[in-house]
């Protein structure tokens, strides 16, 4: 019977579910619990015999040649599905320059003829995977960290920050420390410091971190020996892989850090929402290294009183109770729950 | 000229103003243009297994989520598992009333089965799957952990869905309905709107709210996992970890250890047709079997278009004319006369817009003409800056129909001249001259632009109302590699 599709004849067809990220796309349906893909945002292109990834342009027409490129794979290679029979709903930042998003459209439209696209921004179906009232998102990607409070399902706008706390500025601390270990200027590719990264780095508790920064550092970690093929074996001592994700943790004169910026986007919000968003604060995407919510946690605590201490006009901030944690690469992807 | 791993040479300039090597390009017989795959439009025809070349209609595709159900990929590195054989004693059963028969039957060995990768080693006993006792299928299938609480979402919101557009209507009716003129159905019957609802068969209003109110909200914890003790101490396995490729294979569980690896069921391909966005013609449908490389519309511009080949060429010097020849072949099953022009002495396509009148125009409406302004959207000006032009010897040169039994006479015609090298069957070597500029930058790439006018005869069968005109001419420009311009 299910073959007849006697379903479809009823409810229109799955939708496709897209999620182009500047490291990782996600592609799915709607109704799935996962993505179906989740590849690189990056394409051969034959004409200069490399790699090329999306969100390498310089001029609107390169920007729609890879968005074309880039769907041509999607669709054909992965999801293997007709462009033009299904509609398609675009997960993205609410930061996505207007560039972006109006060729991505124009792609869509005129290039796939697809028969209808929804913009939904990624905080609100992060949230709603949860089906709680108020969360507060926070959205660690590759480029960026965006912290976004949604209350019944619609993003407090003036709340929202973004900080350029994402994957690449670990990898680039990462590389730092690991240069750093081995004496030179090692140049390692992006993906195998990823793969470092993945591998061996986590985030150590808030005493320890403190500890390696008053300068009476304390018993490290183990240090791993990682091979890189051809180039020989490089160290990956126990200080590079606790303090990698140190940038995201570490307080400047800006207050430019995750758990400021938790705590301004707390603020910005309004005064009866707070205790609710401060209750449930959802960390998603993949940017960061495994588990930090433990840190973020502790951190966010640690900043909570330094803030208190500091500006006691803002003393309307609760102590942020718990972090929920769920940590998944694409989890924005997950946002079948539209229909 | 173009070639499978080397840069292309010769480039023709697609309709859309995409430069492409004719291989990639395709010719609409009914446009009478050149396409290519950025300017077409792509369509899945029908799904396939690469492994075992099995065909799969594309609603069993759907099912089994575009996987195929006997091949599996490996998990570690991604090449195509195989299936071994094992032999294994069948279990002795001690029993000792059953006697000898027992006995004998133990003695058969057991075919199993399970997968192994001839690559890495890695296979389906490294992380526990049992051996199985038939050699394709039947292997345990994993659901995402997480699917029953999606699920759960997904009703909860379809559930507020309908609440919320069920409000909607209620508000309309009372809004126009306040004081009812007409006796309704359910007045006149003393229907509910629940028994009505009940005996159409639609889900009741409480069924609707049961979800909302049996839905759970996740709920946040204060506790968050604290790092495994032995984190600062414990050696370091690079073995044990996944990478971030096979992690991401398997959207639904990216396993973090290699022990939770699990093989990966193969993804299906497609075969694509594709058809011309401007008439909706199919330029290319392939045929069904998925072993055959055939194609059932093949409209290449490599049997329609005329190819240019380079054969050899003098250095390119900044304001001077250099020597190049070129091969110019007619694919074609007719002759064919070809004129070298300047890009600019084309002309510009006529626009076909005849005069409106209503018979027209119904019958434009009737015909349901393709809307032609998403295909202006795409194009775009073409990206030629050519410091060098071939001059055009202004002669029309005619070339001879494609004869495959030609290949065997050796008897090549010779009414060569200046500008014609050597003719053989329906290929031409031709002498022309480059002219390049004189602000052309020593060390900077050389390329050489000219148009070609070639005759063409469509074969189409005509439609019965259109006026049809066998004979064409066509126009292309070709933009020539020759290497870099010389620095003296």
């Amino acid at each position: 019977m299910a073959l007849y599709e006697g379903i479809a004849l009823i409810q229109e067809k799955q939708a496709v579910v897209l999620d182009l990220g500047t490291d990782y796309t996600k592609f799915g349906f709607t109704g799935e619990a996962a993505p179906r893909c989740i590849v690189r945002s990056e394409f051969w292109s034959a004409a200069e015999r490399r790699l090329r990834r999306v969100h390498d342009y310089a001029t609107p027409d390169e920007l729609y040649d890879n968005l074309v490129h880039m769907l041509h794979l999607l669709y054909f290679r992965h999801v293997l599905v007709n462009p033009k029979e299904r509609k398609v709903v675009v997960v993205e930042s609410l930061l996505t320059p207007t560039l972006f998003r109006e060729t991505l459209a124009k792609v869509l439209f005129t290039h796939y003829e697809v028969s209808g696209v929804i913009w939904a921004d990624s905080p609100r179906l992060c949230a709603l995977t949860l089906g709680t009232p108020a969360a507060l998102v926070i959205n660690i990607g590759a480029k960026e960290a965006e912290v976004a409070a949604v209350v019944h399902s619609c993003v407090v706008l003036q709340a929202l920050v973004s900080q350029p706390l994402g994957a690449h500025a670990v990898h680039a601390e990462l590389a730092r420390l690991l240069d750093e270990d081995n004496g030179t200027t090692l140049h390692l590719p992006d993906d195998v410091i990823e793969d470092i990264k993945v591998k061996t780095c986590f985030v150590s508790p808030l005493e320890r971190a403190t500890a390696w920064a008053s300068g009476s550092p304390p018993r490290a970690a183990r240090s791993v020996r990682y091979s890189c093929g051809a180039r020989g074996s490089i160290t990956v001592s126990g200080r590079a892989r606790e303090l990698a994700a140190e940038p995201l943790f570490v307080r400047d004169g800006e207050l430019a850090s995750l758990p400021d910026a938790v705590l301004q986007s707390l603020a910005r919000c309004p005064r009866d929402a707070r205790r609710a968003l401060a209750g449930n604060v959802l960390l998603a995407g993949g940017g960061g290294p495994a588990r930090p919510a433990r840190a973020l946690a502790a951190e966010l605590a640690r900043a909570a009183r330094a803030a208190l201490r500091r500006a006691p006009a803002r003393a309307g901030v609760p102590l942020p109770r718990a972090a929920r944690a769920r940590q998944r690469a694409g989890l924005a992807g997950r946002g079948g729950t539209g229909r | 000229m173009a070639y499978l791993t080397q840069p292309d040479y010769v480039k023709y300039i697609c309709s859309c103003g995409q430069l492409k090597p004719i291989t990639s390009l395709y010719f609409c017989r009914h446009c009478l243009k050149i396409r290519c795959g950025f300017c077409i439009c792509h369509e899945v025809d029908s799904h396939y297994c690469a492994n075992c070349l099995e065909n799969m209609p594309s609603s069993e595709a759907r099912l089994k989520k575009n996987r195929c159900s006997s091949c599996f990929d490996c998990p570690s590195c991604f090449h195509t598992l195989s299936t071994r054989a094992t032999t294994q004693q069948r279990q002795v059963l001690q029993d000792p009333a059953a006697g000898g028969d027992t006995k004998v039957e133990s003695k058969q060995p057991k075919k199993m089965y399970y997968l192994s990768c001839f690559n890495c080693r890695w296979t389906s006993r490294d992380v526990g799957i049992p051996d199985q006792p038939v050699a394709s299928g039947g292997w345990p299938e994993r659901t995402n952990p997480h699917a029953a609480r999606v699920n759960q979402l997904i009703d909860y919101y379809k559930a507020i869905a309908q609440q919320e557009k069920q409000e909607k209507i209620e508000r309309e009716r009372k809004k126009f309905n306040i004081r009812g003129k007409y006796i309704t159905l359910t007045d006149k019957t003393g229907l509910t709107g629940a028994m009505a609802r009940n005996i159409a068969g639609l889900p009741s209003s409480e069924s609707s709210s049961s979800a909302i109110a049996n839905f759970v909200p996740s709920v946040a914890t204060a506790e968050v996992e604290e790092l495994p003790e032995d984190t600062f101490t414990k050696e370091v396995n690079l073995n044990q970890i996944t990478s971030m490729p096979q992690r991401l294979a398997s959207p639904d569980w990216q396993p973090v250890c290699v022990s939770r690896l699990h093989p990966l069921a193969k993804l299906l391909s497609v075969k694509r047709s594709q058809r011309c966005r401007a008439c909706d013609h199919n330029l290319t449908k392939p045929e069904y079997n998925p072993g055959s490389i055939k194609f059932k519309i093949e409209l290449l511009a490599y049997y329609h278009v005329p190819e240019v080949k380079i054969i050899s060429h003098e250095p390119v010097k900044s304001g001077e004319k250099t020597a190049l020849f070129l091969k110019l072949t007619n694919p074609t099953g007719h002759e064919m006369q070809l004129r070298l022009l300047q890009p600019e002495d084309i002309p510009p396509p006529e626009d076909k817009e005849e005069p409106k009148s209503i018979d027209k125009s119904l019958e434009r409406s009737l015909v349901l003409e393709k809307d032609t302004t998403a295909f202006k959207a795409i194009e775009r000006q073409p990206n030629i800056s050519a410091t060098s032009r071939v001059t055009s010897p202004g002669v029309t040169l005619t070339l001879a129909q494609r004869d495959d039994a030609a290949e065997y006479d050796d008897d090549a015609q010779h009414d060569t001249n200046d500008i014609i090298l050597w003719r053989k069957s329906n290929k031409l070597g031709v002498r022309l001259e480059v002219d390049t500029s004189e602000d052309a930058v020593g060390g900077s790439p050389a390329r050489a632009l000219f148009a070609l006018q070639y005759s063409y005869r469509n074969t189409v069968p005509p439609a019965p109302s259109a006026a049809h005109t066998r004979d064409h001419t066509l126009y292309t420009t070709v933009l020539l590699d020759l290497g870099t311009v010389s620095s003296n």
